[in-house]
């Protein structure tokens, strides 16, 4: 640790907080909640409002339908070439990434996005006329060209709403790290006299 | 401003420094994109 006198008080390196994979996995569920679990309840309350209502909203100005895994089936044969590796057909969660890499974004929000998994596997889910929400909540469209024909037609929003989304998505990543290994820069923190601020132990 | 806020929360654990890193970031976007718009305006108004 770097030790520094001036005029009385000294500067003290923080050690780096430890890893903690439970609190990284706690931000992956539910952005925040890792550090809240470390006691850090301000910022985890500031992510946990701040990704969430932005995903939220970015899905809700979408309709609810910007956020999905669709069907690999419902597309035909998908080679990629390669450089160097030939070509490769895509199949099953890999070719239903490539049709909507947008959802390599969004997974990252945690359970938010779950719903679209549990649609993709074709879990359990309420009949359309039991509760329509919950039968269409992220479930891939019936008619994805009429979808794309509709987002062709209409103003921005749709196209800002996604990337509400993916960007919520991608800002958790950085979170998950934040509740895993702490803070990209650990500030020294001036001390009175030898005793430690407690302020600055997070 | 949400996603500044956000980013700069991930950098720091102080909100001190939280604030001020996120201060720097809508000036940086401030800046850049006055200067795009700057630009715009001005290629419109000249050509």
């Amino acid at each position: 640790m770097g030790m520094a006198m001036a005029s009385g008080s000294q500067t003290v390196s923080l050690p780096h907080r430890p890893y903690s994979i439970t609190a990284g996995f706690l931000s992956y569920l539910v952005p925040g909640l890792g550090q809240i679990y470390q006691g850090r309840k301000g910022k985890g309350i500031l992510f946990l409002v701040c990704l969430l209502t932005m995903f939220l909203t970015g899905t809700a100005m979408g309709g609810w339908r910007n956020v999905y895994l669709p069907d690999p089936e419902a597309y035909p044969q998908t080679i990629v070439r390669l450089p160097f590796a030939g070509a490769l057909e895509l199949k099953g969660p890999v070719k239903a990434l490539f049709m909507r890499v947008q959802y390599l974004g969004q997974f990252w929000i945690g359970v938010a996005a779950w719903p679209a998994l549990w649609q993709y596997n074709e879990l359990y889910v309420p009949s359309e006329n039991a509760n329509p929400f919950l039968h269409n909540l992220q479930r891939f469209p019936a008619d994805e060209n009429k979808l794309n024909q509709e987002l062709t037609d209409s103003d921005k929003t749709p196209d800002v709403a996604w990337v509400l989304t993916v960007i919520a998505g991608v800002l958790n990543i950085l979170v998950v790290y934040d509740a895993y290994a702490g803070p990209a820069f650990l500030l020294p923190i001036r001390t009175a006299g030898m005793a430690l601020q407690k302020e600055a132990v997070a | 401003m949400v996603i500044s806020l956000v980013y700069s929360a991930t950098r720091y654990d102080p909100w001190g420094a939280i604030l001020v890193e996120t201060g720097r970031w809508i000036l940086r976007m401030t800046t850049f994109l006055g200067g795009i718009g700057a630009f715009l305006y001005l290629l419109a108004t000249f050509i």
